[in-house]
């Protein structure tokens, strides 16, 4: 890959990056919300793959298939079985926020991206630095749809956009955190999916439905 | 080691042999393990307090105590003056509770009994603290441990419960002012010790504001108006032999404190903070004597007594400082010298009074003076005990209350006028409310001794009273005894007070003297309370010898007549009540004590005009804490039904509590620099 | 190698223990592993704290594992309320007839989660003290609930996706900080290093370590119950089962806000100490503020000890925000004092509830009359969570005021006290309401009323952690040292 197409394909796969999450936002049926979630998972592994080529690191490469294949792969699985088998249940029901307010709220959110990470790109400009701002509007709309959603499958896509947000960043801005840290970090992320599908068909069984608006019960 | 560094060491090893016997004893036995102890504790505490008095020193730290901060003692006169009070007042009322608790009438329950012998180590150790952090954690204990002795009674009635809480809560309030003022202070000085704080020099402004909050927490365990409210209710509800303990020997510590810090640490000070002393005083005694003259509940008649000693206290070390910062030495010195001897007059009578209502209250079972009377009869050594304790707190001679309130009136009286025109103002204002005090004091002892102990009873329960036991008998007339003592020769104790006021403030003082009259340094005003006492004595056994030898030769002849119109046996309906002796009063007062009277009409149920009952409640409740806590509380409990909206269940406002805060940040982060 | 050992012991035993559940399940001969192995982690936090103070911090692992004097401490606090709780839980388990299958995962998961925060306290690398909290919480999540009631299971998931959400944030600050430390020349296995960072703490970009330590306190400080992203405490703290409570709020609290603590020692040489005091400073007043208002109308007294448990944290948040020596070795104090009361709270709260069958503040009604043994424990361990001596929390208060003071933030802790007098005037109202009063006058019966005496073997424990919290409040001891020399390490002088 020569050096004059290095950033356009990393801007191409950090736009697809961003798209991905305003899709989440505009998408009221949880299945798109996961097959957009799982396209974002092949947007990271491109980001970490391209990064990995431009530099001629291995090791890079061979963590992009990884996480290609945790976020891409499995964690989508692990949600998409946690959907639950009934028609009702696919369909994310009257949103917290309108769909307009919501692409509104993450156009905002990119522009606060902008703004917040001018010191971090300043710090060493580059190619991949210069895309760190979209990975941080990764992270808000992710934390903003997180905030959002009434279904709790569609809370957990809300969290794993966030996380993969951060791990653009990470991988963005310095190739990546060590490498202990970085399986200590997935075997985490693999383990809290688990244990929300495990409570999410329990809740599921218990509520009767996965809408978090039934959990009010505890409150002052 | 020292007499006092043996005695203090005596009173701690002493208190805790006291908590191992109130954990492991049996229940029959603890109370008197127990009370022996903590009497012990008094008499370690009251020789120490008069050996510093003497003029010995005690000085001792142990940095190892109390993590981060290190303990310090260091007893002088003044502190020994209280010292000994306290010591005094402990081990009396401890006898006293081995009877009181031994006759199946009391707190015998193992936590209340482990903080009895506690309690009485750190009143006794709060006047010997060296340093600030001492002095707060002694101050924290002795709150503690005198909260779970209120909470004595807690099983017996409701009301105890709620007496408990407002004790906690204004006491954690006092204690906070207290806090921030001294390390404040100790801040500003470069070092927690006292000696450090001594030498400090601080700014005005800074000085000002550590006395205003030195004040108010000191002043909220004396009980000055307004942090008063908890005084009457622990007071009351608290066992007898705490209560005399709690009026006695606890709140003169605010006293203390206040002497401690604006005469000795902080040298003096300015003459606003006195008159903010002597105002409050003045108000506290007032209001105190107020609600004490229209109480029905004996031991709140009582606890409002203490309120308004404390306030004469407070007057009299306003007065002090205004002399003093008016360089009008032989004044303060007398003020000063009037407000110690009246802690310790006050401690007299009123833990004498307050066992005699014990004494009362186990043998009728009621406290309320409506439904007592006659108890002259069945209880004559009481009756007797109470008068004396009475006599002591109307502050007429021969009563131990004369010698400082005329101290007091002296110094006020003679007062020039240097001092600016607030002080030419205030001083006669003072001698007026002092004047006021005094005689409603009379109306109100007048009323508890008459209604409660004369003529006849008004209710089966003061008709089968019986006499208190032995156990409880001699404490009290120990107590009657010192009380009479102090009546006659006041002037004994001329050396010792001066040597206390010298201590505070640092000014040769020997102002009162004299052997049988009390006479004073550098004003001609002399009395002699033995010789008014003896001619007192002479008059009335004269005088009823005279009528005994004039009525002996009348022959009585009684007859009944068949319908008697009303000449025959008055029974008890027909005397006073308590609340219809203070009716005058009340009606007089009736803008500040702001009674309440409630009449409830119930009709028929065939028709509204046809009355089946009417029922009469009338009552005065404390006028300050209706105006200023009820809307604090209101105001708190509106604040506290945000509750259910902030943590309203919903998963979305948590998350989006989060979400704003997290965007809020990187917002001012990327905004500013 | 000794010192290998002694830093493996601590993560590898409670392993073990969670091992041995997982093989053969909860028997009454497996039911008392618990205290065996945490009385050796108790036992190899004391040789550590000896070990750091003779020699100097130590480590292993290429510096993943570390144990200095401020890891001894944290430790120490780990292992103490780790052996009362370990202690308990059988008695609990029994009275509440958990059936085998649940206390079992109960004990599994137990000691994995005591694992994790022993290895999040040990962590030299900042990564492996991310990795160990995040743990934490999925170790936690069924523990929390273990009930297997709805409300249980609202708690649960509250929990997971707030901490979640907060340690990712958390998580993100990490990353930037790693970025700043490559940038200023660590290679990648020293950026995350603490020590390394410390000392190359000059170098970094303020700029960019401003944010990064910002999102990271944010994000452990959620985990430690302060505001904004605190509203997981009273759910998950009220449903868990009492002795998971008391393992949360005793010491999870503070090991998330140890984390705190090592991101300030790194970010105060570099952006000034300025910029974190003042982060502190509102969060710590924040929580204050929220704790006193809640605790105002509470109902719940399990809620209502989670509620002062954030007025607590709030406390701590304070004394780092003040940060000199003194201050730090009062939080750690505090960290110490409140962690061993609010276990022996909330240890008798789950016997209470076992006796009453409700949570409600109003169903529990003159228990010292009907219980005396538990209403002097649990009115005991409230008056020390009341700060009032001869108890640690009143000695460490009160070093909390006088470092502020002597900081120039007198306001700051004028105003929190004052929020604590009102957090005090409510707590105490509610435990008047539950703890005293004539029996006869109460008028509601619980349905679970069972009026009998306390065993004492359920006591014993209790008895013992308010013995520890009065003996630190009298004197520290040999402790002295080790907390001075841990307040050294993230302290200004």
């Amino acid at each position: 890959m020569t050096d004059i197409s290095y950033p356009q394909f990393l801007d191409l796969a950090a736009g697809v990056l961003l798209l991905t999450a305003i899709g989440v936002l505009w998408r009221h049926q949880l299945a798109p919300m996961i097959r957009l979630l799982g396209l974002q998972g092949v947007a990271l592994a491109a980001i970490v793959a391209i990064l990995g080529i431009h530099e001629h690191k291995l090791e890079l490469i061979l963590v992009a298939i990884g996480l290609g294949v945790l976020r891409a792969g499995v964690l989508p699985w692990l949600t998409w079985r946690a959907l639950g088998d009934s028609p009702a249940e696919t369909r994310e029901t009257r949103p917290v926020v309108n769909v307009s307010a919501s692409l509104l709220a993450a156009a905002a959110l990119t522009f606060l991206a902008y703004v917040v990470t001018r010191p971090l790109v300043a710090l060493a400009p580059s190619p991949a630095t210069s895309v760190l701002p979209v990975a941080v509007a990764v992270v808000l709309i992710g934390f903003f749809a997180l905030v959002t959603r009434r279904r709790a499958v569609a809370q957990v896509v809300g969290f794993l956009l966030l996380d993969n947000g951060i791990t653009a960043t990470a991988f963005l801005a310095a190739a990546g955190v060590p490498l202990i840290v970085e399986l200590g970090v997935s075997f985490d992320l693999l383990l809290v999916v688990l244990v929300l599908q495990v409570l999410t068909t329990r809740m599921r069984a218990v509520f009767g439905s996965s809408d978090l608006d039934e959990l009010r019960g505890l409150h002052d | 080691m020292t007499v006092i560094g043996w005695a203090l060491a005596a009173a701690c090893v002493l208190a805790g042999l006291g908590v191992l016997a109130a954990v492991g004893a049996p229940g029959r036995v603890r109370p008197a393990f127990v009370g022996w102890a903590t009497a012990g504790i008094g008499v370690a505490g009251s020789v120490a307090g008069l050996a510093a008095l003497r003029g010995e020193t005690f000085q001792a730290r142990l940095p190892g105590l109390l993590p981060l901060a290190g303990v310090q003692f260091d007893l002088d006169p003044l502190g020994g003056w209280f010292v000994a009070v306290s010591g005094g007042v402990l081990a009396a009322a401890a006898v006293y509770g081995v009877g009181y608790a031994s006759h199946g009438h009391g707190p015998d329950a193992r936590g209340v009994q482990a903080a009895l012998p506690m309690f009485a180590v750190t009143v006794l150790l709060v006047p010997a603290a060296g340093s600030v952090s001492t002095l707060l954690v002694l101050w924290e204990l002795m709150a503690l441990t005198s909260l779970l002795l209120v909470l004595a009674e807690h099983r017996q009635r409701s009301a105890v419960a709620e007496a408990g809480w407002w004790y906690a809560a204004l006491t954690h309030v006092g204690f906070v002012a207290i806090l921030l003022g001294l390390v404040l202070y100790a801040t500003s000085a470069g070092g927690g010790s006292f000696a450090d704080l001594r030498a400090a020099h601080l700014s005005p402004g800074l000085r000002g504001g550590v006395f205003v909050l030195v004040l108010v927490g000191f002043g909220s365990k004396a009980g000055l108006v307004p942090l008063h409210v908890w005084l009457p209710r622990a007071h009351a509800e608290a066992p007898a032999p705490v209560s005399a303990m709690l009026s006695a020997a606890m709140v003169n510590l605010g006293a203390y404190g206040v002497i401690r810090l604006g005469f000795d640490l902080l040298g003096g000070g300015a003459r606003w903070w006195w008159l903010l002393v002597l105002g409050l005083g003045a108000v506290s005694a007032l209001y105190g004597i107020l609600q004490a003259a229209v109480a029905a509940d004996l031991k709140r008649l009582l606890a409002y007594s203490t309120v308004e000693n404390m306030g004469l206290v407070f007057l009299g070390l306003g007065a002090a400082g205004i002399f003093a910062a008016s360089h009008a030495t032989t004044l303060a010195a007398l003020a000063l010298s009037a407000a110690l001897l009246h802690v310790l007059n006050h401690a007299g009578f009123k833990a004498l009074l307050f066992t005699a209502a014990g004494s009362v209250l186990r043998a009728t079972g009621t406290r309320d003076l409506d439904a007592l009377g006659g108890l002259r009869s069945r209880m004559p050594v009481t009756t007797a005990l109470f008068a004396i304790g009475a006599l002591g707190a109307v502050a007429l001679p021969p009563g131990n209350g004369f010698g400082s309130e005329w101290l007091l009136l002296q110094s006020l009286v003679h007062a020039r006028p240097t001092g600016g025109m607030v002080a030419a103002v205030a001083m006669p204002v003072a001698v007026a409310v002092v004047a006021l005090t005094a005689g409603l004091a009379v109306a109100t002892f007048v009323k508890a001794l008459g209604v409660g102990f004369f003529a006849r009873p008004r209710s089966d329960a003061a008709d089968t009273a019986d006499e208190a036991p032995l156990t409880m008998l001699v404490p009290m007339s120990l107590l009657a005894l010192c009380c009479a003592l102090l009546a006659l020769v006041p002037a004994a104790l001329g050396r010792t007070l001066s040597r206390a006021v010298t201590a505070a403030t640092h000014a040769p003082a020997d102002v009162v003297g004299g052997g049988i009259s009390l006479q004073l340094a550098g004003i001609a005003s002399t009395v002699s309370p033995l010789l008014i006492a003896v001619l007192l004595g002479a008059t009335v056994a004269g005088v009823a010898a005279m009528v005994r030898l004039m009525t002996a030769r009348v022959v009585r002849r009684r007859g009944a007549a068949l319908w008697d119109c009303g000449a025959g046996q008055p029974t008890a309906r027909m005397q006073y009540t308590a609340t219809s002796f203070a009716q005058p009063l009340q009606r007089v007062f009736d803008d500040v004590l702001a009674p309440e009277t409630d009449i409830d009409v119930t009709p028929h149920a065939a028709s509204q005009y046809l009355v089946a009952q009417v029922a009469y409640r009338a009552r005065v409740s404390d006028r300050v804490e209706h105006a200023l806590y009820d809307p604090v509380l209101a105001a708190a409990r509106r604040v506290g039904r945000l509750g259910p909206v902030l943590a309203n269940g919903s998963v979305h406002r948590y998350l989006g509590y989060g979400f704003f805060g997290v965007t809020g940040l990187l917002l001012v982060l990327a905004v500013t620099r | 190698m000794t010192h290998t050992l002694s830093l493996l012991v601590p993560v590898a035993a409670p392993l073990a223990a969670a091992g041995l559940y997982a093989a053969a399940g909860w028997r009454r001969s497996t039911a008392w592993m618990g205290v065996v192995t945490t009385a050796l982690l108790l036992a190899d936090a004391a040789g550590l704290a000896r070990t750091v103070l003779r020699e100097g911090p130590i480590q292993t692992a290429g510096g993943l594992l570390r144990a200095d004097a401020l890891s001894a401490w944290m430790l120490l606090a780990i292992a103490a309320v780790a052996l009362l709780v370990c202690w308990a839980s059988p008695a609990y388990l029994a009275a509440a007839r958990t059936e085998a299958r649940r206390a079992r995962w109960y004990g599994i998961l137990m000691h994995l989660f005591i694992a994790a925060m022993a290895t999040a306290v040990l962590a030299g690398n900042l990564g492996v003290l991310w990795v160990a909290i995040e743990a934490t919480t999925i170790f936690t999540a069924f523990l929390v609930g273990h009930h297997r009631t709805r409300t249980a299971l609202e708690a649960a998931w509250k929990y997971v996706v707030i901490c979640s959400a907060a340690i990712a944030i958390a998580f993100l600050g990490l990353v930037l900080l790693y970025y700043a430390a490559r940038h200023a020349g660590l290679d990648s296995d020293r950026a995350l290093d603490w020590i390394s960072l410390t000392g190359h703490a000059h170098q970094l970009d303020p700029a960019v370590t401003r944010i990064a330590a910002g999102l990271a306190v944010v994000g452990f400080g959620a985990k430690a119950g302060l505001v904004p992203l605190h509203a997981w405490l009273p759910d998950a703290h009220s449903q868990a089962p009492a002795p998971v409570s008391a393992l949360m709020s005793g010491v999870l609290l503070s090991v998330a806000f140890y984390a705190v603590l090592r991101v300030k020692a790194i970010a105060d040489p570099t952006v000034g100490p300025a910029y974190l005091r003042t982060v502190l400073l509102i969060l710590a007043l924040a929580t204050l503020a929220l704790a006193a208002v809640l605790l105002i109308g509470q109902q719940d007294y399990k809620r209502m000890l989670a509620y002062s448990s954030m007025e607590h944290m709030g406390l701590i948040a304070l004394a780092a925000a003040v940060g000199s020596r003194v201050a730090i070795a009062a939080l750690l104090l505090h960290i110490a004092g409140h962690g061993v009361a609010k276990t022996v709270a909330f240890l008798s709260a789950g016997q209470i509830l076992h006796h009453y069958a409700t949570t409600q503040i109003t169903g529990v009604r003159a228990l010292a009359t009907r219980l005396p043994v538990l209403a002097g424990l649990f009115g005991l361990a409230l008056l020390a969570l009341f700060g009032f001596p001869p108890a640690a929390t009143f000695a460490s208060e009160l070093g909390i005021v006088r470092a502020s003071f002597a900081s120039g933030l007198g306001w700051a802790v004028a105003a929190a006290i004052v929020l604590v007098v009102v957090a005090f005037a409510a707590l105490a109202a509610h435990g008047a309401r539950m703890l005293l009063g004539p029996a006869a006058d109460s008028a509601t019966v619980g349905a679970g009323d069972r009026s009998g005496a306390v065993a004492l073997s359920g006591a014993i424990p209790l008895i013992v952690g308010l013995a520890v919290v009065t003996a630190l409040g009298i004197s520290l001891g040999p402790l002295d040292g080790l907390l001075h020399a841990a307040a050294a390490i993230v302290g200004a002088p």
